[in-house]
């Protein structure tokens, strides 16, 4: 080598060197810092989690949870083992709420609108101007003596909150508070009130069920207490015992179906028919514990006469009925697809005649009673229609609303967004721009579940007395306010007799008030403890009180016979014109289209299509094929009413003749997430409900698929849903299991 | 041509070396710290145990940074005048905490408990050095992976080498 080559590399080496140094030490990030508390606070030690046991609040079935705190961050959300809901288990929606909490699209202060109703344009105000703003404007309607102009509308709360709500609302002079939801189940309530003569869910003792006929409950995913059901339907087939059957009766397969022995695709609109076939047929038999009432009402309701209605043969109809009956205890349960009509409730009462007659009342049927006296009130006379009637005879002259999205959850035709235009002042109390609050005048967000204090009596309960306490987990993350403070502090605003009536400091304070009350009144809870002290501090450590199961047991009355009708379900949408029932489904992650807004939610793949981030039309492969269409392509469903575009998933576990989408995206609002995201089902539909409960007939109508639209791509997880001879999936048959099980194999 | 790529490799190589150099031996082992605090006058000439500030070492994952209030605890009276213990207290007026720089720092994956170790008997040395003698705090294990398992494997600690004691 040259002795100018080595010094060139020498210079070259030194150079790269130098950059290398130089680079390094310029991409090295800033050391991080550690910042100490000031004071420490005495109950955290940091890296150590605290967990408090709460409970959720996402849906009405009230699990107990335990919320895993870090320093005053809540991170992770598990089941309450000891809560007799879930036994510790928790579903997706419930896991979520911390996603919730930390909501990016939260509503973080209060806000008066700025641009015109709906466009979410608004600004910041401080929480003194916005109770002022409220205040006045309910003192204004009381002055000119229009009291009872006030309507609140919220979610089915329940407990002390909804005593407190109550108390604000008749104490101001008002009757006009109600609740709603769109899966209330109010149909199965009614029903329920009618038969038995409680209005509510009973407690379904899954687990001791020997042969469950469901009426499309999707117990396991979405239907009333999917947990608490989840865990007795694990048992049911896994426990100690004989494995229990499950059939499920249902146009479209839901995740419950698909884990059905056997699935009756009965026609859509002819499931009460088929549970009144089914009983008859016990009767007719003579394999009825408690025939005799109803021989006379039941034999209108032939096998043979109902069987083609159904599409559902004869032969079945009686098998099903046999090992109905034989089989002990058996226990049938109404779900969406026997209630979800305009006379929703002649199928739910279908189905309590059908346990009566097989005897499950009492035994695997156990009616609620509220014990505690805290429960949900089911009040049949505040619908949603009479708000809009209210509202369109100018009888709304102030509206809050909290927790309920009618906007959102109402069909277009019931026009609830022009009846709300005829309210001069809206107020919501939510903490998520939701479409029904983007029509607010004026916001004052309320704290989440996990922030707040509250209180819940499981409806259904579990067959025993369940009180759980809802307790802050965390403080609040922005400038939010209890629930139950914004009322005693209007209340406070307001004066008068709302004033007078409502004296606690705060809602912490009228909550531990309100648990002495029942603490007093209840001699199993005062047992074993030192006086109510003692007690809450365990109520609070245990996340709630419950007591020993209570067995109770109905007779269906007989009266409640005059609720059935003769025929199928009426549909909207004539046959010809609109050959397809449309289902529309509660889905696991949005519910109701209260999920779309958590990113944990969109993306968990749902669970029979395994689809994210969308909505997508479900169709038999056969009919696809008809239309000549493929996975994926868009279409138009179309009913008298409107129409949405979607992707099509080609599903084998649907009728040919029903399609069905899910609910919950296409949202207009709702934050980043949920926003301009899929499509609507309940736009299209028709403003339906039972006259007499209620409850939407989600059900009811027709639709025509046709191709074109626009929309997103259909994202999913799997691949293709074929094993492809591959023997993925092993299947032996029940027989055949049996045989196995007894041979030792 | 040939030259050309020579001169590249070998400018290349010497640029890794001279950033790996840099990212190994002059690593901020001991940052400037926002207060001139000395361990040397604290755990050394006053003998203060550690855990008097270090108050969760034997409790929780971390150590703890003394709070503010546990430094004023003392400092409300001692050493008043010092220009040092003056920007303590006036942290403590504005109610800030301190923002110390941090001299140990672990990445995400590792699950690395105080609590375990203290309770152990280690004595904090093994792994800080001697902080008593330290006028800034510096940092004198590598933390890595290695020197972590040849401790664990010396003390023949139960399951110390299982990925899942540390990766979990
Ligand atoms: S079932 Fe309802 S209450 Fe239970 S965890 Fe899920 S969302 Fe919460």
């Amino acid at each position: 080598m040259k002795r100018r080559d080595f010094l060139k590399f020498i210079g070259i080496g030194g150079v790269g060197a130098g950059a290398g140094f130089v680079l390094g030490k310029v991409s090295k990030p800033p050391g991080a810092k550690l910042i100490p508390y000031l004071i420490p606070p005495e109950d955290i030690v940091p890296g150590v989690a605290t967990w408090y046991a709460s409970a959720c609040t996402q849906c009405g079935a009230g699990c107990g949870t335990l919320v895993r705190v870090m320093e005053g961050r809540a991170k992770k959300i598990e089941g309450n083992p000891a809560h007799p809901v879930n036994r510790g288990g928790l579903c997706a929606m419930g896991q979520s709420s911390v996603q919730a909490l930390y909501n990016p699209d939260r509503i973080t202060k209060p806000l008066k609108r700025k641009g015109p109703r709906g466009s979410g344009d608004y600004t910041e105000i401080t929480w003194d101007e916005a109770l002022k703003t409220l205040a006045e404007n309910l003192t204004e309607l009381k002055s000119k003596g229009n009291s009872d102009k006030l309507h609140l509308l919220t979610s089915p709360l329940s407990g002390t909150l909804d005593k407190l709500v109550r108390e604000f609302v008749s104490a101001f002079g008002s009757t006009n508070y109600s609740h709603y939801g769109l899966f209330q189940r109010k149909n199965l309530a009614f029903a329920n009130l009618s038969a038995m003569g409680t209005a509510s869910v009973p407690h379904y003792d899954i687990e001791n069920t020997k042969y469950l006929l469901s009426f499309g409950a999707d117990f396991s995913s979405t239907w009333v207490s999917p947990v608490n059901y989840s865990n007795g339907y694990g048992k049911m087939r896994q426990g100690a015992g004989e494995r229990g059957k499950l059939v499920q009766v249902e146009p479209r397969l839901s995740l419950t179906g698909a884990n059905a022995d056997e699935w009756v695709p009965a026609k859509p609109g002819t499931e009460a028919l088929l549970a009144l076939a089914i009983a008859n047929t016990i009767v007719e038999k003579g394999l009825a514990k408690d025939g005799g009432a109803w021989r006379g009402v039941l034999s209108r309701y032939k096998a043979k006469d109902v069987a083609s209605i159904c599409d559902v043969s004869v032969e079945r109809i009686e098998a099903i009925a046999v090992e109905f009956a034989h089989t002990r205890p058996s226990l049938a349960i109404a779900g969406d697809s026997v209630s979800s009509y305009e006379n929703g409730i002649a199928g739910a009462i279908a189905v309590n005649i059908l346990n009566q007659v097989a005897g499950n009342i009492g035994v695997t049927v156990i009616p609620n009673g509220d014990d505690l006296g805290g429960g949900r009130r089911v009040d049949f006379s505040k619908k949603i229609s009479t708000l809009i009637a209210a509202a369109n005879a100018d009888k709304v002259k102030a509206l809050i609303v909290y927790g309920a999205n009618p906007v959102f959850t109402t069909p277009k035709a019931a026009k609830l967004e022009d009846a709300l235009s005829k309210v001069p002042f809206i107020a919501s109390f939510s903490s998520f721009m939701d479409e029904t609050t983007a029509q607010a005048d004026l916001i004052l967000p309320a704290h989440t579940s996990l922030e707040d204090w509250g209180d819940d009596f499981p409806d259904p309960g579990v067959g025993a007395p369940v009180a759980s306490i809802i307790q802050p987990a965390v403080g609040p993350v922005f400038e939010t306010k209890s629930l139950g403070d914004i009322f005693i502090e209007l209340a406070k605003a307001v004066g008068g007799n709302a004033a007078g009536k409502i004296t606690a400091p705060n809602f912490a304070e009228y909550l531990k008030s309100s648990w002495k009350e029942l603490y007093s009144r209840n001699r199993e809870m005062a047992a074993g403890t030192l006086g109510f002290e003692d007690f809450w501090n365990k109520t609070l450590q245990n996340g709630g009180w419950w007591g020993p199961p209570r067995k109770r047991t109905a007779t269906v009355s007989a009266r409640a016979s005059e609720h059935l009708t003769g025929g199928p379900a009426r549909f909207e949408g004539e046959e010809g014109q609109y050959p397809f029932y449309l289902i529309p489904y509660a889905q696991t992650a949005y519910m109701d289209g209260r999920g779309a807004n958590l990113p944990w939610l969109q993306e968990l793949p749902d669970p029979m299509t395994s689809v994210v981030w969308g909505t997508w039309v479900e169709i038999n492969p056969k009919t696809a094929e008809k239309l000549g269409l493929k996975e994926g392509d868009m279409v138009n469903v179309e009913s008298p009413f409107g129409k949405i575009s979607a992707p099509v998933y080609l599903y084998p576990g649907i009728r040919p003749d029903t399609v069905a989408v899910p609910i919950g995206q296409g949202h207009s609002h709702y934050g980043r997430y949920a926003k301009g995201r899929g499509a609507n089902p309940i736009e299209i539909l028709p403003y339906n409900e039972d006259p007499r409960s209620g409850e939407a007939a989600l059900n009811s109508t027709r639709v025509r698929i046709t191709r074109g639209g626009s929309g997103e791509r259909m994202v999913k997880m799997e691949g293709s849903t074929k094993e492809l001879g591959r023997g993925i999936v092993q299947t032996v048959s029940t027989s055949e299991f049996k045989r196995m099980k007894k041979e030792g194999v | 041509m040939k030259k050309l790529i020579l001169y590249a490799v070998v400018g290349g190589i010497a640029f890794i070396i001279g950033y790996f150099v840099n990212y190994q031996l002059f690593s901020d082992r001991a940052p400037v710290q926002p207060i001139n605090f000395s361990h040397k006058i604290h755990a050394g000439d006053n003998q203060i145990q550690c855990q008097y500030c270090h108050i969760y070492a034997e409790r929780s994952r971390v150590s703890g940074v003394p709070n503010v209030k546990r430094c004023m605890g003392c400092h409300q009276i001692i050493k008043t005048d010092s220009p040092e213990i003056q920007k303590v207290a006036s942290y403590w007026d504005k109610k800030e905490p301190i923002p110390w720089v941090k001299v140990y720092n672990l990445p995400d994956h590792v699950y690395f408990p105080h609590k375990r170790h203290v309770r152990a008997g280690l004595d904090c040395k093994n792994c800080h050095g001697d902080v008593a003698t330290m006028a800034r705090i510096e940092k004198v294990s590598s933390l890595q992976m290695g020197w972590c398992l040849s401790c664990h494997s010396k003390k023949e600690v139960k399951n110390g080498s299982d990925c899942w004691t540390c990766h979990k």
